[in-house]
């Protein structure tokens, strides 16, 4: 039975989404989690849940999420770097700004979050740092230039920071995982995810045990020599 | 030396002493007004001076209640960088504070 007694979890976009039922899985788990989203006042007040309101892709938001979560709990085991923004278009009518919230949100969030996470975890000598990649990464569909790329980005932060941070017992690793039935889902065309989805070597959407299965792996103490890497659900790579 | 000055000197040389305490004896660094953190006359590895920074960092909201960053763009910017030496190091931390 795993257990994160003890153990403190940040989830980015914990509110809805992957993130929520990340943070949810923790929650469960025992961990103490901390929600950073955008609108933290929304989130439903749990026992062992902190929200904090944090636009991840803004500097000075995250510094000073992450001054309350030192003050608040002092150090960080676990980061789930999971808040994305997707905007599925092809490329000639793809407007700037979205190409742009794409890239501050994924990229650039994850690594201020990284970052930062990485200054609490060092004092403990021991951290996890964990992106939620996407399988557009690797199947670089139609329609999601940026977001693919966005995503290939993050698996490289991680693989650089994975250096960065070796020597202090943190380690950085990426699971890109397939579609999930979420509200981000829901922004896609079904008959184009369908098809993405036969196209894989396990042709079916990912459950939510199958995400739980990997990043409980990387969160683990099983995983300490397991750094710099990326994990495909479904074989989407 | 005011009292202000003072006590940003002291956080610097306590994140210096932290830093020795962590090191072996044939490594540690002489710690004064002139030591050099950053460039050819740099005492410290890329890492340590992570180190130093962020400590600082922390100590210095610690201390006076207000979080600054020793390498924002604002900082980074400059020339020499903040963090050459404890002596640019204190003054623009002193600055920040205002």
């Amino acid at each position: 039975m795993i257990s994160y007694a003890g153990k403190i979890v940040l989830v980015t976009g914990a509110r809805r989404g992957v993130g929520k039922l990340l943070a949810d899985y923790f929650l469960r788990h025992g961990a103490s989690v901390i929600g950073f989203s955008r609108h933290a006042d929304e989130a439903p007040d749990a026992p062992g849940y902190t929200a904090i309101a944090v636009d991840v892709g803004d500097a000075d938001s995250v510094a000073r999420g992450f001054e309350q979560v030192r003050r608040q709990f002092g150090h960080l085991d676990i980061v789930i770097n999971n808040a994305a923004v997707l905007t599925s278009q092809y490329a000639m009518i793809m407007p700037a700004g979205a190409a742009k919230s794409m890239l501050d949100t994924n990229v650039l969030g994850t690594f201020l979050v990284s970052r930062e996470a990485a200054k609490l975890m060092r004092k403990s000598k021991w951290g996890r740092i964990i992106n939620i990649g996407s399988m557009a990464a690797s199947l670089e569909p139609m329609g999601d230039s940026v977001y693919a790329a966005s995503k290939a980005a993050i698996s490289t932060l991680a693989n650089v920071m994975a250096k960065e941070f070796a020597a202090l017992n943190i380690t950085c690793n990426t699971l890109g995982i397939t579609a999930i039935a979420t509200d981000m889902l829901d922004q896609l065309p079904k008959d184009k995810v369908d098809k993405v989805i036969a196209g894989l070597p396990l042709p079916r959407y990912a459950e939510p045990d199958d995400i739980f299965n990997v990043i409980d792996f990387f969160a683990s103490e099983r995983s300490a020599y397991i750094t710099a890497q990326t994990v495909f659900l479904g074989g989407a790579n | 030396m005011t009292n202000k000055e003072s006590a940003v000197l002291d956080l610097i040389y306590q994140t210096l002493t932290t830093l020795n305490e962590e090191r072996s004896a044939d490594e540690k660094i002489e710690v004064g007004p002139d030591t050099c953190l950053f460039g050819e006359r740099s005492v410290l590895d890329s890492l340590s001076l992570v180190s130093v920074i962020v400590d600082l960092e922390t100590l210095v909201a610690d201390k006076f209640g207000n979080a600054i960053s020793l390498t924002d763009d604002k900082a980074m910017s400059r020339d020499p960088v903040p963090f050459v030496d404890v002596g640019t190091l204190k003054a623009y931390i002193l600055e920040q504070l205002g």
